[in-house]
């Protein structure tokens, strides 16, 4: 077992982030896949899986809850787990229903909020809102689920510190007294224009209106007001994820792909984790093209591999030129992808894996034993 | 259309899923219509600044700036774009700061639908039909538009305006950003894949929008990162036979085999990719480079040239 796995040993939630396509969601299949095949019950929560991964896992069909993947599907890939593996994709506008419906004081409620433009925006394309659903869905998980291991896959965010911050972003917002007040004369049915120059903050609103429509302020104004009775609910439950993450059974998997934006994003987020106290339990390098010269002499060129191709019997120039042109782009790869990993390795000390890039994609659940075995 | 009068558009918007190589592809194309002798601006949008550091330059941040000859960039960020326009509505810049500097305020433009998509849009397009001296202020506007999901609700804002905002100011500029965006005479969205199962598969959804929902006029594919076809099926027996060899022959023909095999693992996806759409594609080669920077931006360019 190598050393990510190793430090995952003891810890009961394993959350894999990094940036966007840099194998989030195959890494923590493969962490989820080797721990069910030691024995443990563990689920994996995973965000837009490959469609053919998700076939794998047998998730076709399911939502936001969870499925044990079949024997057959080891079976097929010549797997025998001694524990099992559920999969689940987390679905985000589901999950803000469903917490919305948790906490409702009423149906009426519920499906003002439900319906309301202003919700429909927050929960779905606003910036944070995925992060936010998918800290939400691993407190379920972990509180009301009794796992050995809970692999949390996440969204491919464009700035590391959104997976961090946008709960509280957002509850800001919905529980702001300030922005109750500002838009509070939009509350209710009436003719907006005209309620609001009745109140002090009226400019404010006015002002706005004149960018948005007063449609849209008062679809705000509603939805605060809904939010409401709710918000201490929501913040309060924000607040127990946010010490979940500093327990020491959690650990962050920092995954990088070898180029320099990856990593840099990956130690940037090393750094706020470890800033705010959230257990670091390693990092991946996924991807990485394996150096085929690790020798002191110079890359061999055409007419050197001219001669070897001859000494078997087998002498091609023209094929000896395409070789040596192959061999040194691939080298070059090689050692650019091996500068970044060690820039990774420097960066963020501590358990480290290198997976090579495989050949063929991950996309069933012997390619994740194979990328397991990297881990 | 194949990509042939592509720079001859007074706007390219590029987009396509995240990493696939927009940021290289927007900055390529600035490069080409540069050597063509044209004024080129390159637009980000709210983006982790990537197109002038590719060309040598420093980041440019919100306001318009050269890069190159003939190149300029500028990184459109709504914030910035919000006060452009308010202060045009408001006037008075005490005002706007009571107002838009509210940090609620704030938060809440955000979550209003599309806010920031239309005053960037805006901004972009306003750049796009600008005139200096009774002459167009730029021969091109290249887009480096953001990923798919995002890209689509960016290009979708007049058309939803037109749906919602019955008269006013609004509306009347939903109108001519409309026209503009939708005219194949003017406007082209390009698209960029990798020859990679999920990029393929966003890529053709991306395209399908495009012609369905959204109806622009859609431009040539890019697909980007194309290992080369180096080696045919009896080199690769050869290759098999060698690969056991000591340094220097088993190394070459390792190298060999692996590039062989990513290029036939690509191929598949380019005629998937091929077949889901329906029509050509632009292959962009896969460049090995110590430091992604101006030089592979000028071989990407010089790939397109004579396609586009
Ligand atoms: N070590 C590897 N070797 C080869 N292919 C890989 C490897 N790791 C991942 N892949 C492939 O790369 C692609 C992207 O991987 P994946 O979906 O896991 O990334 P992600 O970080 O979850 O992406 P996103 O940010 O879009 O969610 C997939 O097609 C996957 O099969
Ligand atoms: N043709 C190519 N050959 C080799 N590498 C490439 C090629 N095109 C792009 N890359 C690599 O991919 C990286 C990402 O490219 P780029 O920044 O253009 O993508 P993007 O789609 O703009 O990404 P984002 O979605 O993050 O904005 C580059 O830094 C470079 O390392
Ligand atoms: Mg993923
Ligand atoms: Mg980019």
């Amino acid at each position: 077992m190598g050393a990510l796995l190793r430090s995952l040993e003891g810890r009961r939630v394993a959350i894999v982030v990094g940036s966007g396509g840099v194998g989030k969601t195959s890494v923590s299949a493969a962490i989820a896949l080797s721990r069910a095949m030691e024995g443990g019950r563990v689920l994996v929560c995973t965000i837009d899986p490959a469609r053919r991964l998700a076939t794998a896992l047998g998730l076709d069909s399911l939502g936001n809850s969870e499925a044990l993947v079949p024997p057959e599907a080891f079976a097929r890939s010549g797997l025998a787990p001694r524990g099992q593996l559920h999969a689940m994709m987390l679905d985000v506008k589901r999950t803000w229903d469903d917490l919305v419906t948790r906490h409702a004081p009423d149906a009426a409620t519920r499906d003002r909020i439900l319906g309301n433009r202003i919700y429909q925006q927050v929960s779905g394309a606003l910036a944070g809102s995925q992060e936010y659903m998918a800290m939400e869905k691993l407190y379920e998980l972990s509180t009301e689920r009794d796992y050995d291991l809970i692999v949390l896959d996440t969204p491919p965010t464009a700035h590391a510190l959104d997976f961090l911050e946008a709960p509280d972003r957002i509850l800001d917002f919905v529980g702001n007294e300030t922005a109750r007040k500002l838009f509070a004369p939009a509350l209710g049915a009436g003719r907006f224009g005209a309620r609001i120059l009745q109140v002090g903050t009226g400019f404010v609103a006015k002002t706005l209106s004149r960018f948005t429509g007063s449609d849209v302020l008062s679809d705000v104004g509603d939805f605060l007001g809904q939010f409401q009775g709710m918000y201490d609910g929501f913040k309060e439950r924000a607040s127990a994820v946010r010490s979940l993450l500093t327990r020491p059974e959690v650990g962050f998997v920092l995954v990088a792909s070898p180029s320099a934006l990856s990593v840099d994003e990956a130690l940037f987020f090393h750094d706020h984790l470890r800033t705010a106290g959230m257990p670091v339990a390693g990092t991946v390098a996924n991807r990485v093209t394996r150096e085929l010269w690790p020798y002191p002499e110079p890359v061999p060129g055409g007419v050197q591999l001219a001669e070897a191709l001859g000494g078997s019997g087998q002498g091609d120039p023209e094929l000896a030129a395409r070789l040596a042109s192959t061999l040194a782009q691939h080298e070059t790869f090689a050692h650019a992808d091996a500068r970044e990993v060690e820039r990774l390795r420097r960066g963020a000390p501590g358990p480290h894996a290198a997976v090579p890039r495989l050949e063929g994609d991950v996309h069933d659940l012997s390619g994740l034993a194979a990328l397991a075995r990297h881990l | 259309m194949s990509g042939s009068d592509l720079l001859d558009r007074r706007l390219v918007v590029v987009t396509g899923k995240g990493g696939v190589g927009k940021s290289t592809v927007s900055a390529a194309l600035a490069v080409l219509a540069a050597r063509r002798g044209k004024r080129v601006l390159v637009a980000e949008v709210d983006a982790r600044e990537r197109v002038a550091p590719m060309l040598g330059g420093r980041p440019t941040g919100p306001v318009v700036r050269p890069v190159l000859p003939g190149i300029s960039t500028v990184n459109v960020d709504p914030r910035h774009a919000l006060e452009e326009y308010a202060l045009l509505v408001v006037k008075v810049r005490a005002l706007y700061q009571a107002v838009f500097e509210n940090r609620v305020v704030r938060f809440f433009l955000r979550a209003v639908p599309s806010l920031a998509e239309t005053l960037m849009l805006g901004k972009i397009l306003h750049e796009a039909r600008s005139e200096d001296r009774g002459r167009p202020r730029w021969d091109l506007v290249v887009v480096d538009a953001p990923a798919t999901g995002h890209a689509l609700q960016l290009l979708g804002v007049p058309r939803a305006l037109l749906d919602t905002v019955p008269g006013g100011p609004l509306r009347r500029d939903a109108e001519w950003m409309q026209a503009l965006l939708s005219d194949p005479a003017r406007t082209s969205v390009a698209l960029v894949a990798l020859p990679e199962e999920m990029p393929v598969t966003e890529t053709a959804e991306l395209d399908a929008r495009l012609r369905d929902d959204l109806r622009l006029p859609r431009g040539p594919v890019f697909l980007n990162a194309m290992p080369e076809a180096r080696f045919t099926v009896s080199d690769i027996a050869r290759l098999r036979d060698l690969s056991g060899s000591p340094p220097p022959l088993g190394p070459a023909a390792r190298a060999g085999l692996l590039q062989a095999e990513q290029r036939e693992r690509a191929d598949e996806q380019a005629d998937r990719l091929r077949s889901l759409l329906g029509r050509p594609l632009l292959p962009l080669p896969l460049v090995a480079s110590d430091r992604w920077g101006r030089r592979s931006v000028e071989r990407i360019a010089d790939a397109m040239d004579g396609a586009i």
